[in-house]
Order: C-alpha cells, then structure tokens, then sequence
C-alpha cells in the first residue's frame, strides 16, 4: 500500500506472496509533500492550538496553585477548582469513559478526524515535518539529500535537524513531568541541575519517546501500533464521513493536456498527476478505496482541489462524503447508531455531573491498631485503639464534631480537644474506645465513627469499624 | 508464518507495546488503590520517593507483561508452525 506507483482499482490482485512480502517489508521513508488549502489550514490551526495548550497549561495558575496539576508525588489532582484525591478515583475513571466514547461518538459521525486532526501523533508528526522542511527543503530536496552519500553539507543538514529534534522533544518531555509535579520548581530544579533521578527518567523517556514516534515512526505508529487505528471501523457505518475519491467521476484516469476535453478522449476528470499520493503522510493511494490506513487527514483533498481549480474541473473528486451518498443516497444523520451513542454518552455524564454534585468533601478511614485486639484498663473496661485518617477535600479549613455508636456505654477518648483540618490536609487522629465488657454480646461489635463539620452539617462522613472484646 | 518470517524488530514491538499499555492501566490502578508511602516491600522501609516507587512500579509491571507477551507471542509462533507443517522450509 506504500507503494506510490500502484495503480488503482485496474491493479491486479496481488498474490499472498507479495502480500506477506509487503507485510514484512523494512517500510520505507514517506516524504509527504507540503500541502496548502482549506483542511491543512484547519490542520495547522489544530497543531497550534493543540501544542499551545500542551505547552502552556501547565504554567497556569489558579487559586494559588498550578490549574492543571496532577501531583502524583503529593497524591492528589488538581483539575482548575476541583482538588481530587485517591479516594475519587471513581471519578477519574467516569472521566476516562467519558473521553472514550466521545471518541466512539465523534467517529461514528465524522470518521476519524480525531486521527487527522487531534491526536498527539498527527500534531507531534506535524511539528516534526515542519521542522524537517526548515532545515532540508521541501519532499524533492529531502529526498535528494538522502540520496547522497555523506558528505559534510548533508552532516551539516542532518545534525541541524537533528540538534531541534531533540531539543524539541526534551522540552516536549520536561513539560510532560511538568503535569506531574510542580512546574515552577521542577523548572528551578532543572536550571540548577537540581533534577531528581526519577524526574530525569521521565524527561528523557517521554522526550526520546516524542522524538522517536515524531521523527522515525510517524505513520507506522498509525498503522502498526495504534489500537483506535484498528476498532475504529467497528463504529463505521455507510452514513459515516470519510475520505474518498469518486471514482465513477475519475476514471478512467490519465494525463491530458488543458486543452484536451477529456470527454473526447474518453477520460475521466483524474489526470492521474499522483499528487494525492505524494502529500499522504500514510502513503497510500485514496484512489484505491477506504483504507485502514487513511487517517483522514484530508492532505490528498487539498491536493486533488487545487489541480482541479488549475484544470477548470469542479472541485470535490476528492472529498469528504459518506457510503450512501457515494451511491446516490441520502446521509442520515441522525440514526439508530448515534441515537444509542449519545444516550450512553450522556447518561454516563449526567452520573457524573450528579455524583460529583453529591460528592462530600469530607475523608474518613478507620484504621485498627493490628498490634493488639484489645486491652483491659485499670478500671475494668475494655479498650480498643484505632487511628482515624481525616481528609479534608473542601477549599477552606474546618473543625470537626467525632462521634460513635453501635454499643450501649461506649465511650470515645483522644487526646485533643478541637479536631481542625486544613484545607488539603490530612490528619492522624489516634482515638480510645472503651465499653464495658457486659455491654459487648459478641466477640466482634461493629461500630460506626460519624465526623461532622462543626460549621456545616452536609460534611459529614461516616465509617465502620470493628470492636473486638474477649470471649 | 513461519517464525524466521517474522522480523525481529516486528516481534519486539508486538511484545513491548502491548504491555507497555497494560502497564500503563496496571499502574494507575494499583498506585489509586495503594500508596507508596505505605508500602514495605520485601518487609523493608525503603528511602524511595513516591516518584520513584511509581517508577519502579510501573517498570515491574511493564516487565512483567512484557514477559507475558513474550509466552504469547511463543506459543503463536510455534502452534501456527505446528499446524502449517513445513511452513518453515518456505
């Protein structure tokens, strides 16, 4: 399917032979030609804005804090207002399906355009070949230059290149661990060659990884490894957009002259100039029908409309469309498939936004000492220690009423008077329970700790704990 | 397919980037469930920042699917050569 001078839908079938062949070929270099135009202008407003965003949120502030931050070192999120713990996991994996099948949505309705416009390895693939371009020249310059033995103008050029890459890709992945602890200080840290190990590893590893899928793998990451490249054609239906050319419009292909009128020669309008070839990232020919490989970019569009404006044909040989309307149908919209998608998607959102309006700021965990079951004190009671772990998720601090039932006569003992958390804060509280040993009828009572905000009765948290006395 | 078909660099990536996913999963999930902080591997304390502890964890991890995938890929390679006998002459 690299191949650039497979000659479409008259090609003959090729044998299992080549086809293993072509499956186990080293793949070769694609240099995809530059491309002007409506969608590569739309593209390159998706990969600033996109490598924008990357870039620059991790220095917002808000609030005192960093907007974005989820600070693994200190084990919680901050997501702009919303301060998340380990405890919300729950949420975070609601967020995950969400994004999931918003991308199951959006491909069911327009194809992939998250491949051709949104992923990190388009947008990523783009800067590289940007860059590449600024240092080699355009697709015939570069393809020269590999051409050439080595040679110091070509070391020059290549090292060049080479030397932004990487600069390119360790910025990429200082801003990676930057979403993960502090900027600010990993910053400092990194200017006074203060870095720890463990930040360094992760620097390198996401920027070799950056450098390696933006500079070497590009398409092959699409093709050979993406997991969404593979299933997304399980959300593809014949009302789907995609990227096609029209055959019925375009063949029979072949070059002609301005002047010529293809009807007399008996052509179609493709003049066969291959250019839709030559911009593909993928390398493929979109004259040979859908793709798995085709990530929409819509390049060979931009392309094939320009030569039809120079050749006075009606744009559109190639261009988005859908199965039905391929065949002279009518695209619906609004169908069986999206109708059920949208209802999971916002079913799914609305748990969430209720969930998280119902959420109580407010952790409790009841921790038993494992080292005894229990003790007798002097006066004859039997006394059960725990540690309480209280968390407090609200923005602003709080103090706290402790209670606890589940045994007649139990009483609670700790050694501070006012229980107060700071916002964010977590306190270990070691508390007593102690009960009469005729009070207990078994030798494991359950017992419920409830912890108020003396200032607001809906935080409230309650948890269980066990009681353990002899017998 | 015989086994000496299949390039080198292919089955690398078949049994790194799978697992290197799963490994992804595997550590979100275990480190949302446990901190690091209160672990004692091995029934030792260690002086490892929560950082690393992640790192290590997602290393272990990434090592031990990977050698998952290894017995995968294994055992696809030698049952496919086993029902497509003499495949290996080709």
């Amino acid at each position: 399917m690299t191949n650039p001078d497979a000659t479409g839908p008259n090609a003959a079938p090729r044998s299992d032979e080549q086809i293993e062949q072509s499956l186990y070929a080293k793949a070769e270099k694609i240099y995809p030609r530059e491309v002007h135009g409506l969608f590569a202008r739309l593209r390159v407003l998706g990969v600033l804005g996109l490598l924008g965003v990357y870039y620059i949120l991790p220095w917002l502030r808000w609030d005192g804090h960093q907007a974005l931050l989820l600070d693994l070192p200190a084990r919680k999120f901050h997501i702009f207002f919303i301060t998340l713990w380990p405890q919300d996991f729950f949420y975070l994996a609601l967020l995950l399906i969400i994004a999931g099948l918003t991308l199951f949505f959006v491909t069911a309705l327009a194809g992939r355009i998250w491949c051709g416009y949104a992923c990190p390895q388009t947008v990523w693939t783009e800067a590289f070949l940007w860059i590449e371009r600024k240092v080699e020249g355009d697709r015939m310059k570069q393809q020269k230059l590999d051409a050439l033995p080595m040679n110091a103008r070509k070391f020059r050029i290549k090292a060049t290149k080479h030397f932004l890459w990487i600069a390119f890709a360790a910025w990429t992945g200082f801003t990676f661990v930057g979403y993960f602890t502090p900027i600010i200080e990993l910053g400092q840290r990194l200017l006074t060659f203060n870095l720890g190990p463990w930040e360094t590893f992760w620097v390198i590893f996401y920027g070799f990884a950056t450098y390696g899928n933006a500079g070497f793998m590009r398409e092959q990451v699409c093709k050979y490894m993406c997991p969404y490249a593979r299933f997304q054609s399980a959300m593809f239906d014949k009302d789907t957009l995609i990227v096609s050319y029209i055959p019925t419009r375009g063949e029979p292909r072949g070059s002609r002259k301005r002047s010529d009128d293809p009807a007399t020669k008996g052509l179609g309008d493709c003049i066969d100039c291959t250019l839709c070839v030559q911009v593909c990232p993928t390398g493929i020919d979109i004259r040979d029908g859908l793709q798995y490989e085709c990530i929409a970019c819509s390049a060979c569009i931009d392309a094939c409309d320009d030569v039809m404006d120079k050749m006075g044909y009606e744009r559109g040989l190639i261009k988005y469309t859908t199965e039905h309307a391929m065949k002279g149908g009518k695209t619906h919209i609004i169908r069986p498939r999206i109708i059920i998608y949208a209802m999971i998607l916002l079913a799914i959102m609305a748990a969430f936004a209720y969930s998280f309006s119902q959420r109580i700021a407010l952790g409790l965990d009841v921790i038993r000492d494992r080292n005894t079951l229990y003790r007798e004190t002097a006066d004859g009671l039997i006394e059960n220690v725990y540690i309480l772990k209280i968390l407090n998720m609200d923005d602003r601090a709080h103090q706290y009423d402790l209670g606890v039932s589940g045994i007649p006569g139990l009483t609670l003992h700790k050694d501070m008077d006012i229980i107060e958390v700071e916002s964010g804060g977590v306190m270990e509280l070691p508390v007593r329970l102690r009960a009469d040993e005729a009070d207990l009828e078994v030798r494991s009572s359950d017992v419920v700790f409830e912890l108020v905000a003396t200032d607001d009765a809906a935080l409230i948290a309650r948890e269980e704990a066990r009681f353990l006395g002899p017998q | 397919m015989a086994e000496k078909q299949v390039p080198g660099m292919q089955k690398c990536i078949a049994v790194l980037w799978p697992s290197f996913l799963v490994a992804i999963v595997v550590t979100g999930l275990f480190f949302s469930a446990f901190d690091p902080d209160d672990l004692y591997p091995f029934g030792e304390q260690t002086e490892i920042s929560r950082l690393g502890m992640y790192t290590i964890g997602f290393l272990v991890f990434w090592l031990i699917t990977a050698i998952s995938g290894i017995g995968t890929l294994y055992f696809a390679i030698t049952n496919c050569m086993r029902q497509n006998p003499g495949s290996r002459d080709q």
